[in-house]
């Protein structure tokens, strides 16, 4: 007789698995018919188990029906993988937070253990898939669920002091997670800029034993801090020990490019690619440093292999396109460059895109000596920019500005640069590229004055509600920060400092909750335009203080 | 005339992956005949049960080959997390409980309760179940399983009440087992993939390490997985 261990999975998740509902994805009929037997044998109900041989039947299904429980293969032969089907399922909202999804496999491969896809599923199963197996893991997930769906809440409703002190909570209690607990709380600590207190746990963590996200984790300590050497040679041993470890190489990557090194930093995502050559936005990225650097055929060949692998996916991006648009174009093949522009189009809809596209056609035009064309374009780009309803970044902008320049409509690309800087009077790295972006137009000279007084002016606005709060003139003060948030609501010292004039305003006067509405929007902006900003967390909790006394 | 060179090492690799699936499919469908076979003590089912021995005995062996194989070239993803040891043992006693009903074995577990330890899973689970697998060949009806943490690490000591190893192979040490032994059949594969993979885990004072023992309560072989 064997004398029976016990299993993790109690009575409770027996009757979770009689009552869930199933679907099985997998090309093979045998494998279907034995994951059906294997679930069969877990207690699952016959009639509650459907089956799939490829993505476009289980999309289907997903959207007909809601599955507690999905069993995928990771690989399905032609068409989408498991992966894929994953990101479109979630990507369409067809499965919620409470879905098990486990994927099925016969190995294990860095891909399947480290692989960065923004979708996860809940588990990875190694091939054969036994009764005993199943059910320990539909226990655990369900477990971990538990522990982390409050954690999972908080961070997407971006109440970061809330997920920390949960995970704080559950470490003490769930110890099989504790350690995955404290690995977020890391990841959150550094995201609300404060990496000192995460700081001090890796390097605790790191005194026993050298653990791989402790090290990952340092390193990106250092990076907040700008200290892109220490991080680099941090990163450099980190993969020299782990060679599959695909995170510290993206940030190893990314730290090249901090300290100028574009070279070693495609080097380094190209042997990311040896390992997992299925990321399509480590293409991406390789594909933007190779442009940077003038290679444009390596640039020209990862943006199309970019495209190849996002074709199914839903989480394809515009960038590829652009990237490759610009590339092409600067391959003086502008017939390309606009048939991919086209292509673009038809995948993807909404103003940001159009506007980015018109950017990149109109430098294509010019690039390419068709002067009419490109001023045609710069006119239509005029034109949507005083319509006022897209939203870009820096880089943007300035390719923006850069086709304005160039075909005459000088006042209209003065202005975005103006607003660039004043969003971002100390950002070094972005100064310089727009006074580069004044020197191709040649306009070096009033390029130089013009970041001078913009960044006055960026100084003054500010100032005047900040003299204003300093006279004890609240009420002014918060209007004058307002007025200069509209101006610039990308400048984070300003955002900061709003909210700081408003939560002093409230803790004197009392609470508003329109005005706690926008602290706490301001708060959030800063916080996702520059994470490394200490301010943040004391701001954060003064607002939590001020609406807890009032809501409770 | 220059051949080309074909790469060797590849070419094992490649095939002892595609054994390994095939192998996958033969112990699934022997795995759920003898599940339905009505008769323990019929002669089918007898060789059948050698069958899935025999075939869980080559599954494992691929994967070690595979796994050392991913090892030498930096694709295998280590990974450890945390395990609660009583449902960690529960999954391995699950490989092989047909094969030890099937032999009218027993197995007894001793597992330190509210045990959790670090691991990389499925690594450490290869390295029980074979050795489980092992003990199974070796002993006369009986096999005991112990898990307990001392001195700071983790120990899985597999015991069984058979006639022990040769006084050679303690003597010689985990060291010496390297290489075909062409009287007795064993490559030392086992073993070494054992150590390999303890020595990956442990902390910068003490790796992990394994070694063999006779005696103890069953006064058989001992197998013992120290993870610190």
């Amino acid at each position: 007789m064997i004398m029976p261990t016990p299993s993790a999975a109690t009575s409770n998740d027996a009757d979770f698995i009689a009552r869930s509902s199933y679907l099985v994805i997998d090309d093979f009929q045998g494998m279907r018919s034995m994951l059906t037997g294997v679930l069969k044998a877990c207690g699952a109900n016959p009639r509650a188990i459907d089956t799939a041989a490829n993505g476009p039947e289980a999309i289907q299904l997903l959207t007909k029906k809601r599955f507690d429980i999905v069993l995928c293969d990771f690989n399905l032969g032609h068409g989408q993988n498991g992966m894929q089907i994953l990101e479109e399922a979630k990507f369409k909202n067809l499965i919620g937070p409470g879905c098990c999804w486990i994927m099925v496999t016969a190995e294990k491969t860095v891909d399947t253990v480290m692989g960065t896809a923004e979708a996860q599923p809940d588990a990875y199963l190694l091939k054969p898939v036994t009764e005993a197996v199943l059910t320990s893991r539909i226990a655990k997930i369900r477990a971990k669920k538990e522990t982390f769906t409050d954690i999972d809440r908080a961070v997407a409703t971006r109440d970061y002091l809330k997920a920390i002190r949960l995970c704080e909570e559950r470490a003490a209690t769930d110890k099989v997670n504790a350690i995955e607990l404290l690995r977020i709380k890391c990841d959150l600590l550094i995201q609300t800029g404060q990496s000192d207190k995460a700081r001090q746990t890796y390097e605790k963590i790191l005194t026993s034993r050298d653990v791989p996200w402790a090290q990952l984790g340092l390193a990106k300590v250092h990076m907040q801090a700008e200290q892109y050497d220490a991080a680099c040679n941090l990163l450099e041993k980190l993969i020299d020990d782990n060679r599959n470890y695909l995170d510290a190489y993206d940030c190893l990557a990314e730290t090249y490019q901090k300290l100028g090194e574009h070279d070693r930093a495609s080097d380094t995502l190209e042997r990311a690619i040896q390992l997992s050559p299925n990321s399509h936005t480590r293409q991406r990225v390789i594909g933007e440093l190779a442009l940077r650097t003038g290679k444009l055929e390596r640039a020209e060949k990862a943006f199309r292999k970019t495209l190849k692998l996002s074709e199914h996916s839903a989480r394809k991006s515009p960038e590829a396109f652009l990237g490759l648009a610009r590339t092409v174009g600067s391959l003086a093949n502008p017939k390309e460059a606009l048939n991919i522009l086209e292509q673009m189009n038809k995948v993807f809809d909404g103003e940001d895109v159009r506007i980015k596209g018109k950017a990149v056609e109109g430098h294509v035009y010019h690039q390419n000596g068709q002067a009419k064309e490109a001023q045609a374009a710069a006119e239509q780009l005029s034109a949507m920019l005083d319509r006022g309803n897209t939203r870009h970044d820096s880089e943007a902008a300035r390719e923006m500005a850069a086709l304005l320049l160039v075909t005459g409509h000088q006042d209209k690309g003065l202005a975005l640069l103006q607003s660039e800087i004043m969003n971002n009077p100390d950002d070094e790295h972005n100064l310089n590229a727009i006074k580069q972006v004044f020197h191709k137009a040649g306009l070096a000279e009033q390029g130089e004055a013009v970041v001078e007084t913009s960044r006055q002016e960026a100084t003054r606005l500010m100032n005047a509600g900040i003299l204003q709060a300093r006279a004890g003139n609240h009420l002014d003060a918060i209007g004058k920060m307002r007025e200069a948030v509209t101006k610039m609501p990308r400048n984070v010292r300003l955002l900061l400092n709003a909210a700081h004039i408003m939560l002093n305003y409230m803790e004197q006067a009392g609470v508003e909750a329109s005005l706690i509405r926008e602290v706490r929007n301001n708060l959030l902006t800063a916080n996702q335009l520059a994470s490394n900003e200490s301010r943040f967390v004391d701001l954060m909790a003064r607002l939590e203080k001020l609406t807890t006394r009032t809501f409770t | 005339m220059n051949q080309p060179k074909s790469d060797v090492a590849l070419f094992l690799a490649s095939s002892v992956h595609d054994m390994k699936n095939s192998i996958s499919v033969l112990q699934d469908s022997i795995r759920r005949n003898l599940l339905q076979a009505p008769h323990e003590q019929s002669e089918s089912y007898q060789e059948m049960s050698q069958m899935l021995y025999e075939t869980q005995r080559i599954h494992g062996n691929l994967i070690q080959l595979l796994t050392l194989y991913k090892f030498s070239n930096d694709l295998y993803p280590f990974h450890p997390e945390t395990q609660e040891l009583g449902e960690f043992i529960h999954l391995a006693v699950s490989h092989v409980a047909p094969l030890l009903t099937s032999r009218s074995i027993t197995l007894e577990t001793d597992i330190e309760p509210d045990c959790y330890w670090e691991f990389d899973a499925d690594l450490i689970n290869g390295i029980v179940v074979h050795a489980m697998n092992n003990a199974v060949h070796y002993t006369s009806n009986h096999l005991r399983l112990v898990v307990q943490v001392i001195d700071h690490a983790l120990e899985i000591r597999i015991e069984d009440n058979g006639q022990g190893f040769p006084q050679q192979m303690l003597d010689d040490g985990i060291a010496a087992m390297r290489g075909v032994n062409f009287n007795t059949g064993s490559t030392g594969l086992g073993l070494y993939f054992a150590a390999v993979v303890a020595q990956m885990h442990g902390s910068r004072q003490e790796k992990g390490s394994i070694r063999l023992e006779n005696g103890g309560p069953l006064g058989g072989g001992c197998f013992i997985l120290r993870l610190p």
